[in-house]
């Protein structure tokens, strides 16, 4: 069976994560191992989309009150709030070839959102991948994923909510229409349920991540090997946490 | 909006949520009928990322009008794969249905 890496990096502020996906990425692009990630956000954070408006999606003044760090991903998608209590994120990196993938990314996701789907089954849950990158349980959303292909590489990151809590959620986040924030609120209660909601509680993060980790091994049968990040790529982490992650041209860019 | 040196000058937002897809925002300027700055943002997925500024730059100094925009479109997305929006919908954004 192939080995990977598989790094545990436990919890971090949302610039040092997005940075650490990135100086994993630029490894594995110079031959360095493939490499599956599973992580925690400390403090909260939200980060958006590549291609999203800052202060369109995001309270950035109530953010601040709060200590909740924004973040601008490397991936497109949507806002997603990382509640350091709620949520578990995993990344997958690998040079493009390594595991066959359809060319097209759209097609590629079910392939890699699998492990998402396995790790629940561990845990008792079922679930599916519903198109275009989401998991979900019966009807509702557990999970987001967001992809990007570039130096070779292909790097998916997801996040796999834990529990949750709306009502915060939208105190952070801005509604495309005000006057229909209600609306909003009750339409994610409704659309979104969490790990902690399926197994009654049962499972720990902890838990979770192992959880994830055997189902990622077996939807792409490979063999993940615990390792660390060398001390060049916390170096590297470090220091594009500095130069872009934590920095407000690249957060607010558009 | 005529302002002193006689050049119309118009700022325009405008939202879409594709059907089943993403939420699409373009907020761009027109400076007599053709688009002066153009900045697209949303939930949406395109590959490579980088490519976005290249749409916008090509279709600064297009005329605003469906017929020059959608060549500039139909371009662009022959040549990179975005995921969650068409070349339709970003068309819509711009014109409406």
């Amino acid at each position: 069976m192939v080995k990977w890496r598989l790094l545990r990096t436990e919890y971090s502020p949302a610039s040092l994560n997005m940075a650490t996906d990135q100086a994993v990425m630029e490894t594995v692009s110079a031959g360095g191992p493939p490499t599956f990630r599973v992580y925690e956000w400390r403090p909260s954070a939200i980060s958006i989309g590549y291609f999203q408006g800052m202060k369109e999606e995001v309270d950035v003044g109530v953010c601040e009150e709060r200590n909740v760090e924004v973040v601008r991903r490397l991936t497109g998608g949507g806002a997603v709030f990382h509640d350091e209590k709620g949520e578990v994120t995993y990344s997958i990196i690998f040079r493009e070839g390594s595991i066959e993938l359809p060319p097209k990314i759209l097609d590629a996701y079910p392939l890699i959102c699998d492990g998402l789907v396995r790790g629940l089954k561990k845990l008792g849950v079922e679930a599916a991948f519903r198109p275009v990158n989401d998991i979900i349980v019966g009807k509702k959303k557990i999970s987001g994923n967001a992809q990007t292909r570039r130096m070779g590489c292909v790097l998916q990151h997801g996040t796999l909510l834990y529990d949750v809590d709306p009502e915060l959620m939208f105190t952070l986040l801005l509604v495309p229409d005000e006057k229909m924030r209600g609306k909003m609120i009750a339409a994610v209660k409704e659309g979104i349920t969490s790990v902690r909601h399926e197994t009654g509680g049962a499972a720990s993060i902890t838990d979770v991540e192992e959880a994830l980790i055997e189902g990622f091994s077996e939807a792409l049968d490979i063999e993940l090997v615990p390792g660390e990040l060398s001390p060049r790529e916390k170096e590297r982490a470090e220091e594009l946490r500095r130069t872009r992650y934590g920095s407000r041209e690249w957060n607010f860019k558009r | 909006m005529v302002p002193e040196n006689g050049i119309s000058r118009d700022e325009h937002i405008s939202m879409y949520k594709v059907p089943g897809g993403k939420l699409l925002r373009v907020r761009f300027v027109l400076e007599e009928e053709k688009i002066a700055s153009i900045r697209f943002t949303g939930d949406f997925f395109l590959h490579p990322e980088e490519s976005i500024e290249e749409l916008e730059e090509k279709l600064r100094g297009v005329e605003f009008g469906e017929e020059s925009v959608l060549p500039v479109m139909e371009e662009f997305f022959n040549t990179y794969e975005c995921v969650g929006a068409e070349a339709k919908d970003f068309l819509v954004l711009l014109f409406g249905e």
